[in-house]
């Protein structure tokens, strides 16, 4: 029996995949900020991109397919202290986990989601993803994708999440400055989500097709009008908004629970 | 000695506030209580009734037949009166002309005489129902002055007014129960459902997260946890869906705090996944499992032990796991605490099933323990920056450490190293199976026995798992009185097994007798996988009902 150990170590992407630049990215990012590793989790569910904390430095709970959310608001309902960082595939956040989408942003729970949108389904091997644009070829989907494609910030904007913007792995200087102000980000969820091709299964949305649409969000926006964001994130054709999109001064999940006004409930459990 | 009381009419006509009045009245009086609901899945309409047994000794179950039936409509009379005993009364809440042995009281009328509306004709009835069974109407007068102490002076007064004027109603017709069972022989007047003795149980043993989306018959549970979050500072979160409430107990308890979720057996089934992720990660997780009949929506406010096997497949592959299942109140109790101590101690998960008729029966037993005394989380130091979550040991266990410490806390569903990275290698694969799998060892070590109760050496020997305690027993006496020599063994554990340990209960036993509430004799079956058991009987249901002795001590007797 060959050991194969050694494999396990490498991470398990396709080269030119836009989970290096995100992974390189937010390590960066954290560095920076002088995130203490000892005090971040790092959730994840099932997918390429949810391979993405084996392959840096935190403490790790990569649970269930699509089950990232509900795992890390028991995370941070045990001990709000620590650092919640979610880093997931369109598939796993957005389809598999869908309702849990819904609910957590409504609960807008002290964590930070970074779904790594690529609009399509990389693990298993190039089917339709949420996001999939109207008529989207698939082995699957072989007349065309026919479902409305999901549509994360208008949604996130609706259930009132706390901090919502969109960035793409293509510029990582901008998906810093997002990771940035994500992590900075108190009281309630911050949803980053992050544009990114997948060379292997998505020949439509392609790296240069991604970098000809993008636009950074114009200077004058004002994220707390909620009108005004909701246009922005209508946005998804020859221009794609990049940037914050939406705020809302809305209190965390877990600064509004009875149980944890004093201190952490881990610390409480003697 | 003991008579059976039914409460019975449609739902939202007060069934249950007059149950609650009666039974904590009675049990004030010293009395021996055991109650039972049974309701149908409507919030008005339909017939509801609730039991409430009194006995001048400890009691363990309800019974088939009536004693006394107060019924509040007139479709509940027709329905349940060819259930009286010879000698037994109606009493009909209206104005209907009475006829032969049926009493005609009208509540509603003696309620709106004193506070002008009907807002106090459950007290009335009580004070009837008292009456006829010649108890001192003081004591009922007594209990009404300390439940309503919060509600002011002329609550409490009207209330009193009230009862005694049903207690005269019913006085002035000189009818009495003949054989009434004597109080001041219990002294504990605190009654307590096995619902309420597990949330108790796991607010007591530490648990500071608990998530459910509601489903009868575990939502009793979750209701109980809510009304005393504060007080033990638990965060209840009720969940999206089942599936969200189980994976946050997994995250819970991944970043250190004991946690649960309970459901019934639908519920059950979304958290499947979520099980066998406990089971891979090593997680202390805890689900309360309270049994109703399926399949699918099945019947949901009835009771039924249809989920054993479920439980001890539920989940891909294979892992670890310990199921109990209490029998009493009491053991709701000790049983949750014991169950959040062994997934903490073998870090895997542990179900508690219990089932509609234990969550909802109650009994006045012996005040249980309310202060906070949380149970060992078998920690280590989360300090040694070199700390592998699943380094290899013995005994399958690994230390435990929790996030926010020197020691990265690494956890994967996929199949990991002992650094806990996720690995498709083929001997780390073997390795980490056995490992997880050499937990078995441990929860066998600390196997809670099953009771033996009965006669030694018995000619019969009922075996029984969970809620079937009550009814098993007091089978078992009846047997005994009657002649027959009859033992029962309940297992509050129902896995793992100790084959040795239970055969010697059993080597000399002629005829066994298993007695579950399924179709298919689930628990005899595990027993004869086991090698426990070879040849028995059995004796089922599955109407949706509980067990009772009478109906136990029928088929024994076919």
């Amino acid at each position: 029996m060959k050991n194969i150990a050694v494999a396990d170590k490498q991470p398990a992407w396709c080269p030119g995949c836009g989970n290096y630049p995100i992974l390189k990215t937010l390590d960066e990012a954290l560095n920076e900020l002088n995130i203490d590793r000892r005090k971040l989790v790092l959730v994840s569910g099932i997918g390429q991109a949810a391979k993405l904390p084996h392959y840096t430095k935190a403490n790790v709970f990569n649970g269930l397919h699509g089950r990232a959310l509900p795992a890390a608001t028991g995370i941070k309902i045990a001990n709000h202290e620590l650092e919640v960082v979610v880093t997931s595939g369109d598939g796993d956040i957005y389809g598999e986990g869908g309702n849990h989408f819904i609910h957590t942003l409504r609960r807008n729970v002290g964590l930070k989601l970074f779904v790594h949108n690529n609009q399509v389904y990389g693990l298993t091997k190039g089917q339709a993803s949420p996001t999939s644009d109207l008529g989207f070829v698939t082995k699957i989907q072989i007349h065309g994708v026919i479902l409305q494609p999901f549509n994360p910030m208008a949604l996130a904007i609706a259930e009132d999440c706390s901090w919502v913007a969109r960035s793409f792995s293509g510029t990582p200087e901008h998906l810093k400055a997002m990771m940035k102000e994500a992590l900075n980000h108190r009281d309630g969820m911050a949803l980053l989500d992050i544009l990114q091709p997948c060379f292997s299964f998505n020949h439509q949305n392609t790296f240069k097709w991604y970098r000809e649409r993008v636009r950074p969000v114009d200077p004058s926006h004002d994220p707390f009008d909620r009108e005004a964001a909701l246009r922005l994130a209508m946005k998804f054709g020859d221009e794609i908004p990049v940037g914050v999109i939406y705020r809302s001064k809305r209190k965390s999940f877990e600064s509004q629970l009875e149980a944890l006004k004093d201190s952490t409930l881990v610390s409480r459990c003697n | 000695m003991d008579i059976n009381l039914r409460i019975a009419g449609e739902a939202g006509q007060g069934v249950v506030s007059l149950g609650e009045i009666l039974s904590g009245a009675l049990a004030a009086s010293g009395l021996h209580v055991f109650t039972g609901k049974s309701y149908m899945s409507r919030i008005r309409g339909g017939l509801n009734w609730t039991d409430i047994r009194i006995g001048s000794s400890e009691l363990f179950g309800l019974r088939n037949r009536i004693d006394l039936l107060t019924a509040l409509t007139q479709e509940a009379l027709d329905l349940l009166k060819d259930d009286l005993n010879p000698g037994g009364i109606a009493l009909l809440d209206g104005e209907a002309p009475a006829e032969d042995g049926l009493l005609t009281l009208n509540f509603s009328g003696i309620s709106k005489a004193i506070c002008g509306s009907d807002l106090m004709a459950n007290t009335a009835a009580a004070g009837a129902v008292f009456a006829l069974l010649g108890y001192n109407p003081d004591s009922l007068k007594n209990y009404l002055s300390r439940i309503f102490s919060k509600k002011g002076d002329d609550i409490i007064a009207k209330n009193c007014q009230a009862a005694l004027a049903g207690y005269k109603a019913a006085a002035e017709k000189n009818i009495k129960l003949s054989a009434v069972p004597a109080g001041g022989v219990c002294r504990y007047e605190q009654l307590i459902s096995g619902a309420d003795a597990a949330g108790l149980g796991a607010a007591t043993a530490g648990i500071k997260l608990a998530t459910a989306y509601p489903m009868t018959p575990g939502t009793a549970t979750f209701n109980y946890l809510a009304a005393v979050s504060d007080k033990y500072s638990i965060v209840v979160e009720q969940a999206e869906d089942e599936i969200a409430a189980v994976n946050m107990v997994c995250g819970a308890v991944f970043a250190g705090i004991p946690a649960m979720t309970m459901t019934s057996g639908g519920g059950f089934a979304l958290m499947c996944e979520g099980l066998s992720l406990a089971g891979m990660m090593e997680l202390p997780l805890f689900i309360l499992l309270a049994q109703r009949p399926a399949p699918a929506t099945g019947m949901p406010t009835r009771t039924a032990q249809e989920d054993l096997k479920f439980a001890l497949n539920a989940g891909h592959g294979e892992f670890t796991r310990a199921i109990y299942a209490p029998g009493t109140q009491q053991q709701s109790y000790d049983l949750t605490r014991l169950a959040i101590e062994t997934a903490h101690r073998c870090q895997t998960p542990v179900i508690m099933l219990t089932d509609q008729f234990l969550q909802d029966a109650e009994k006045n037993i012996a005040p249980l323990d309310d202060k906070y005394n949380p149970v060992d989380r078998h920690l280590c130091s989360n300090s040694n920056p070199g700390y592998k979550r699943y380094a290899l040991t013995a005994d399958g266990i690994s230390p435990r450490a929790i996030p926010g410490g020197d020691a990265l806390v690494v956890c994967d569903s996929d199949e990991h190293t002992e650094e806990g990275h996720l690995s498709e290698d083929f001997s780390v694969r073997i390795a980490m199976q056995k490992k997880r799998m050499a937990k078995a060892g441990g929860l066998l070590a600390e196997f809670v026995h099953p009771e033996f109760f009965g006669t030694v050496n018995a000619g019969i020997t009922l075996i029984c798992w969970g809620s079937t305690y009550g009814p098993c027993r007091e089978a078992v006496e009846h047997l005994n009185s009657e002649g027959s020599t009859a033992a029962m063994l309940h297992f509050s554990q129902v896995w793992p097994l100790d084959r040795k340990i239970c055969r010697e209960f059993l080597d000399k036993s002629r005829r066994i007798i298993v007695v579950e509430g399924n179709y298919t004799g689930q628990f005899a079956s595990i027993l004869r996988e086991q090698q426990i058991i070879s040849n028995h009987e059995l004796i089922t249901r599955y109407d949706g009902l509980p067990f009772t002795a009478e109906y136990i001590v029928t088929e024994v007797m076919k």
